[in-house]
């Protein structure tokens, strides 16, 4: 993984003691909150319901044990013991406090970690797939893409004050498990007719309020063209983006509202102006950076691991965490594996500091030091012999964390939600813990199969509710939290926003509305094989509206 | 009105003689229509202040021992804190447990 | 209003006309939705072109100016309105050479404010219109230096 030099590090640096002193100029009064709000939003600090709300950054979910170890240490130091991982690969505490918020950074400094436009109008995390450098389909590792970019859009002068936050994802795989279709930019990794790497670009994808699947305006764009062209998109938005109005002001909503062929035309006109070589990195540093990502000393191992199989056949937990939560990897006798946040009946993605701690034991032991954060909000170990996976498993068991329910029902997304969220119109995290517990039997969660619930307390969509197979928005509904139930949503390569099943429900009757459309699915499914979402675009949504209806109205229709 | 104090971001609430308080019982209610008026002026002299962060108005009402109760659920989980951490939050300093959701 | 450059407080009598009064004048003065590439018939006369902020959340002017450069213009430009200290760096990396800001926001933001906020951030990741060489670029150097 990427490591500073000194102007990387130099960054970080005086940033901490520029935040530093705009605190003190806000305390004083020289700032007002106004003058001061970007200003501390730029270092990811919101303000919720309770507190404050600060956002690290983890660059493409990608961290060593030592970043891992230090964020429980600052949780510990500064915060309630315990951190939130987020749908955009990054890490959330809930109680900091503002004076104390300089000295953070500064801990996070030492390890190369940072707040810098976690929040605020600019260019934000750029995350990337959870499985890079070990899927087998990678037509390239998207890291180092990420990286250049993240550097790119750093304190950019002219991008730092846009009409609205920008997202940017990146994919190498034929699978995307970034969902690069619903970003502001999503690029895809690929690969020409001449065997070139280039980029497909996408732009104008987004959630919240007005969903909307990205649009590709370059099918190949060279490797070595890729800021220059990011540039002319950001002045693109940034000169023509809405400021009229915060709800149409994504480049999604300049995008529809011009048509993609007139959005294309004004970036391919703002790109011929633009003077490449003073943008674009060379080659030499993309190489740089990209050796960063080499991939780990792997051994020379067989695909089968005799005392992998041995322990799977000796401790059907195991079997069945081993069934589950891990991914093939390209290198023979090695896996990814899937620590997954969501224990039944806890809130999804929170992690104490004390389970930190244990997964940074286990990524320097086991994992070439390495980790990942997944944007549904579960940690990957991405560099583990197969023969290690009992040992691994075992201190998961220990630490609360080896629920064997990687992309199953229970590895529910949710945002915060009003128990946390001042943008909030409806509690998430109960709606998560109520379904989790009404499916906890693993039995049962494996002959459901993969399924992908997501759960936002509010239109913005943090829980990315608009691509889960079932969604859920929780909204108010004269001063009751309601619920509306979506379906065939799905974030990957086949991108598709879910349609409302019905009306909203009461969160009392969610477990069993979710109950009636699981009972439904595993009714008309064609095979074991066709999972829910396969289902759904089969049949449509109309078998399954008879779930939303309560218990009587179904008896009399029948 | 509630807001969020400036240096840790816990929440407060405006009382009478223009104080922030962390005590709900504290909080100034406004009745009358002039009282209303009054109280949004007050609301934008504490946002211009800047000793407060984002000072919001939310209805309140009387449980029948006469303490006040915030009448939307977000308040209430403003009052006592997060439902599904009873650990954190005012509510673990014993504080507004009356309020319930 | 007060005038600032990189090295403080500065002055000029030269005064902008907005841009449909401009005539034959040689500054003017233009809203932040303004199409640079418009300026291009009358840009080599121009001495002096400030571009308006009403606020200083909304950062078009930056593109504005960088577009300005960009397409040859080499008078002097002039960030007016609500600026804050902590986007000066930024200003004078797009283009900028002047910020001119109000009398109460000059009294509560002194000039030490100002010039300390341009070097807070020693090092940038992206060549500036004033010379600034990027992080990339001194790698570059340093790379080809070595070798």
């Amino acid at each position: 993984m990427y490591r500073y030099d000194e102007f990387d590090e130099a960054v970080v640096r005086d940033r901490v003691t520029q935040f530093r002193a705009q605190v003190k100029r806000r305390l004083e009064g020289s700032l007002t909150e106004e003058e001061f709000t970007p200003l501390r939003l730029m270092n990811g600090l919101y303000l919720q319901l309770h507190a404050y709300m600060l956002r690290i950054a983890v660059p493409y979910g990608t961290l060593s044990g030592r970043q891992m170890r230090q964020l429980a240490m600052i949780a510990d130091k500064y915060d309630r013991g315990y951190g939130h991982f987020t749908t955009r690969q990054n890490l959330q505490l809930n109680w900091p406090k503002l004076a104390d918020v300089p000295d953070l950074l500064s801990d996070l400094a030492d390890v190369e970690m940072h707040c810098i436009q976690t929040s605020g109008n600019c260019i934000r995390n750029v995350t990337a797939d959870h499985f890079a450098g070990v899927a087998a389909d990678e037509v390239e590792d998207p890291r180092p893409t990420a990286e250049l970019i993240r550097q790119w859009s750093t304190l950019h002068p002219e991008f730092s004050f846009l009409p609205r936050k920008f997202k940017i994802a990146v994919t190498g795989a034929a699978r995307d498990r970034a969902a690069v279709a619903v970003h502001d930019i999503g690029l895809r990794l690929v690969r020409n007719d001449g065997g070139e790497i280039g980029y497909k670009v996408l732009v104008g994808g987004g959630l919240g309020r007005t969903p909307m699947i990205g649009k590709v305006i370059r099918e190949f764009l060279p490797r070595d063209e890729l800021l220059a062209f990011l540039e002319a998109i950001m002045r693109v938005y940034n000169l023509s983006g809405r400021r009229d109005n915060k709800y149409k002001a994504r480049i999604k909503i300049l995008v529809h509202e011009i048509g993609t062929d007139a959005f294309i035309a004004w970036v391919e006109e703002e790109y011929a102006k633009l003077d490449g070589p003073s943008v674009n990195a060379d080659p030499a540093e993309l190489a740089r950076i990209a050796a960063y990502f080499a991939p780990p000393a792997y051994e020379t191992l067989p695909a089968v691991s005799e005392s992998f199989e041995a322990a799977k056949a000796r401790d059907p937990d195991f079997a069945r965490f081993a069934a589950t939560n891990l991914f093939p990897h390209k290198v023979p006798g090695y896996t990814a594996i899937t620590v997954s946040v969501k224990p039944i009946g806890a809130p999804p993605g929170d992690a104490t500091s004390d389970q930190m701690r244990v997964l940074a034991d286990l990524a320097e032991r086991y994992s070439a030091d390495e980790l990942r954060i997944t944007h549904v909000q579960n940690v990957v170990l991405p560099h583990v012999r197969l023969d290690d996976v009992p040992a691994v498993w075992a201190a998961l068991v220990e630490a609360g964390l080896e629920t064997p329910n990687a992309g199953l029902i229970t590895d529910i997304i949710a945002c915060p939600g009003m128990d946390y969220c001042k943008l909030a119109t409806a509690r998430s995290i109960p709606i998560a813990q109520e379904i989790a517990k009404r499916f906890a039997d693993v039995e049962r969660q494996a002959l459901i199969g993969e399924l992908g619930i997501k759960i936002s307390g509010c239109i913005n969509a943090c829980g990315h509710h608009h691509v889960g197979a079932i969604g859920i928005l929780g909204l108010d509904k004269a001063g009751v939290e309601n619920y509306q139930i979506t379906l065939g949503g799905d974030p990957g390569e086949q991108a598709a926003l879910g349609q409302r099943l019905g009306p909203g429900i009461d969160a009392d009757a969610v477990p069993e509305a979710i109950e009636r459309i699981v009972d439904t699915y595993l009714e008309i499914r064609a095979d074991p094989g066709e999972a829910f979402i396969d289902t759904v675009r089969r049949v449509g949504l109309d078998p399954f509206k008879p779930a939303l209806q309560p218990t009587e109205a179904r008896l009399e229709a029948a | 009105m509630s807001a969020n104090a400036l240096l840790d971001g816990a929440v407060v609430y405006y009382a009478a003689g223009g104080r922030w308080s962390p005590h709900l019982a504290d909080a100034l209610v406004a009745v009358t229509e002039a009282e209303a008026a009054g109280l949004e002026t007050a609301r934008l002299a504490a946002e211009a202040a800047g000793a407060v962060v984002e000072p919001e108005i939310a209805a309140v009402a009387t449980d029948d021992a006469g303490r006040l109760v915030p009448s939307h659920v977000r308040e209430k989980i403003r009052a006592l804190g997060p439902t599904v951490r009873r650990d954190l939050g005012p509510q673990a300093a014993g504080e507004h447990l009356h309020v319930s959701l | 209003m007060k005038l600032l450059d990189r090295h403080g407080w500065t002055a000029s009598d030269v005064v902008p006309v907005p841009i449909e009064a401009l005539g034959d004048g040689d500054a003017v003065l233009l809203p932040n939705d303004y199409k640079a590439a418009d300026l291009l018939p009358l840009q080599s006369r121009l001495k002096l072109i400030a571009i308006a902020f009403p606020k200083f959340s909304d950062g078009r002017g930056f593109s504005i100016a960088k577009a300005l450069r960009a397409q040859g213009y080499e008078g002097v430009l002039r960030a007016t309105g609500a600026l804050i200290p902590d986007q000066f760096a930024f200003a004078l990396h797009v283009g900028f050479d002047q910020i001119e800001i109000s009398d109460e926001q000059a009294e509560r933001q002194p000039v030490e404010q100002w010039l300390g906020a341009l070097t807070a951030i020693h090092d940038s990741y992206q060549n500036g219109e004033d010379g600034t060489a990027s992080i990339l670029t001194r790698r570059r150097y340093a790379a080809e230096a070595a070798a």
